[in-house]
């Protein structure tokens, strides 16, 4: 029998995940297709939810769907576009359907998207989201009603890796509140990556905590990725892509030199391709996780 | 004090369907702000007559949002009564308060931002969320449901970059929650998990 994600988290298994997106529309043919790249490679696949503030289908509905083909997903949560209300409602229809698994994140503000008039909801924050699910998990709603059945969700968190003080204040706040592990956004930086995992054991050991990956596509990406919060690809790794022949190939090279340098410091790994899924089994192979 | 911006003024005659215009401008916060005192009022009054627009009249009121007799109002301002509209340089409060009043069209010339105040002159915006249920003691007077733009009570999201905000040029809440808050010998307020915040006695 096959174990679930969070069995195989406290069983310490080192685990993988991979993101998937869901469409722009009711086609799901290509998100079906990028999630069958990864079926019986990884552990579970994140569904995503309109991220980067852009809309699209929902996590909800997209998980649903997977869970059918045999896929186990985890499910973004974001506090950007729900209130407590809709939150605990979908939630609970989430786990109906068979979704056992959440990672809860504030979520990119609308203004980044492509919808930017719209109004930010944020009602609840992610750590008063994570307090949200554990009291669904023992039976009640956020105001303290009882449940018929409750649910049995395995929470999820996000984090940079590098980590000023108010932030860590607010990873500690994560996991007091129950955060069973976390997903960093993408790690280019053993060093960095190290430090993250001692601020964790003194915290929390028990904490599991799963690596981004992210594969380099071009030098120009690396650059662009540059800007994004939480992000910093050094510049030995943006002269490695400049120079290589292929430098989509080198990118995999890099993020599995990444995985090997990281694979005995943490639980498991993330992978966050960029567009689809097609270089994420190559990946795997070449660091000989499958 | 309410923060306000002026409109565009193309938008103000976008707006304007009539043609006798009578024009009130704020003494209180939008004068302050140089956005609906007096030099204000007379350079809308000069660019409505010269966009066509006749102009009965113009006043300032002591306070927009606080009209005491609008029979008063009438009698010193004979203009309103030749007016088919007024245009009101003021915050929502007092556009509010003179439609009230008024039997006839009133407009906003301002677009209301948020509660702020000044600082040696300087305007400071989006001090104050009105979420009726005021908590900003424990975040060294500085309302993160205000002053982040995800109004997030228990930390920073992580999308700010070199300390500024992921949504405009505004630094980073959070940074500035840590620092008052570590000047006043007071970070034990910082790890105190604040519930979701009860929103019963906001207004709206």
């Amino acid at each position: 029998m096959n174990l679930s994600f969070n069995s195989k988290l406290k069983s310490g298994k080192f685990v993988i995940t991979a993101e998937v997106c869901p469409p722009k529309g009711t086609d799901i043919s290509r998100m079906l297709k990028d999630a069958d790249l990864l079926k019986d490679t990884v552990d579970a696949v994140n569904i995503t939810d309109n991220q980067r503030a852009i809309m699209r289908m929902s996590p909800l509905a997209a998980c649903s769907v997977l869970e059918k083909e045999g896929i186990e997903t985890i499910m973004h949560v974001t506090c950007r576009d729900r209130n407590r209300l809709g939150l605990q409602s979908d939630l609970l229809g989430a786990h109906m359907l068979g979704i056992r698994n959440v990672l809860v994140m504030s979520g990119d503000h609308p203004a980044m998207g492509d919808h930017a008039g719209a109004k930010p909801v944020y009602d609840v924050d992610s750590v008063q989201l994570i307090g949200m699910i554990g009291k669904l998990n023992q039976g009640f709603d956020l105001a303290g009603n009882k449940l018929e059945m409750k649910t049995d969700f395995c929470v999820g968190a996000v984090t940079n890796p590098e980590l000023n003080e108010p932030a860590s204040i607010k990873l500690r706040k994560k996991i007091k509140m129950g955060a069973g592990f976390f997903q960093t956004q993408a790690v280019f930086h053993t060093g960095i990556f190290s430090g993250f995992m001692e601020k964790i054991n003194e915290i929390q050991p028990q904490v599991k905590v799963l690596a981004g990956i992210m594969p380099l596509k071009s030098e120009k990406n690396a650059v662009y990725l540059n800007k994004i919060p939480g992000i910093r690809v050094p510049k030995d790794v943006i002269e490695r892509l400049k120079r290589a022949k292929n430098a989509e190939e080198e990118g995999i090279r890099i993020a599995a030199e990444m995985i090997e340098e990281l694979r005995h410091m943490c639980d498991g790994i993330h992978i966050m391709p960029l567009k689809n899924n097609n270089n994420t089994r190559k990946l795997l192979e070449m660091t000989g996780l499958i | 004090m309410i923060t306000s911006t002026q409109k565009d003024f193309d938008d103000i005659l976008r707006m304007l369907a009539e043609n006798n215009i009578f024009i009130i401008g704020c003494g209180r916060c939008a004068k302050k702000q140089r956005t609906g005192g007096e030099p204000e009022v007379l350079d809308i009054e000069k660019k409505l007559a010269s966009s066509g627009k006749n102009v009965t009249g113009w006043m300032i009121l002591k306070s927009a949002c606080n009209v005491v007799s609008w029979d008063d109002v009438l009698s010193q301002n004979p203009g309103i009564g030749k007016a088919d509209a007024i245009l009101v340089m003021s915050c929502g409060g007092g556009v509010s308060v003179i439609s009230r009043f008024a039997n006839m069209q009133v407009y906003p010339g301002l677009d209301t931002q948020s509660i702020g105040g000044i600082c040696c002159n300087e305007v400071v915006t989006g001090q104050c969320n009105m979420c009726g249920n005021c908590t900003i003691w424990q975040y060294g007077g500085i309302c993160p449901s205000a002053r982040c733009a995800k109004g997030l009570l228990n930390g920073p999201c992580g999308g700010a970059r070199e300390g500024k905000c992921e949504v405009d040029e505004r630094d980073c809440a959070w940074d500035a929650i840590f620092e008052r808050l570590r000047s006043i010998d007071k970070l034990e307020y910082l790890e105190k998990i604040h519930e979701p915040k009860e929103y019963l006695r906001k207004y709206r």
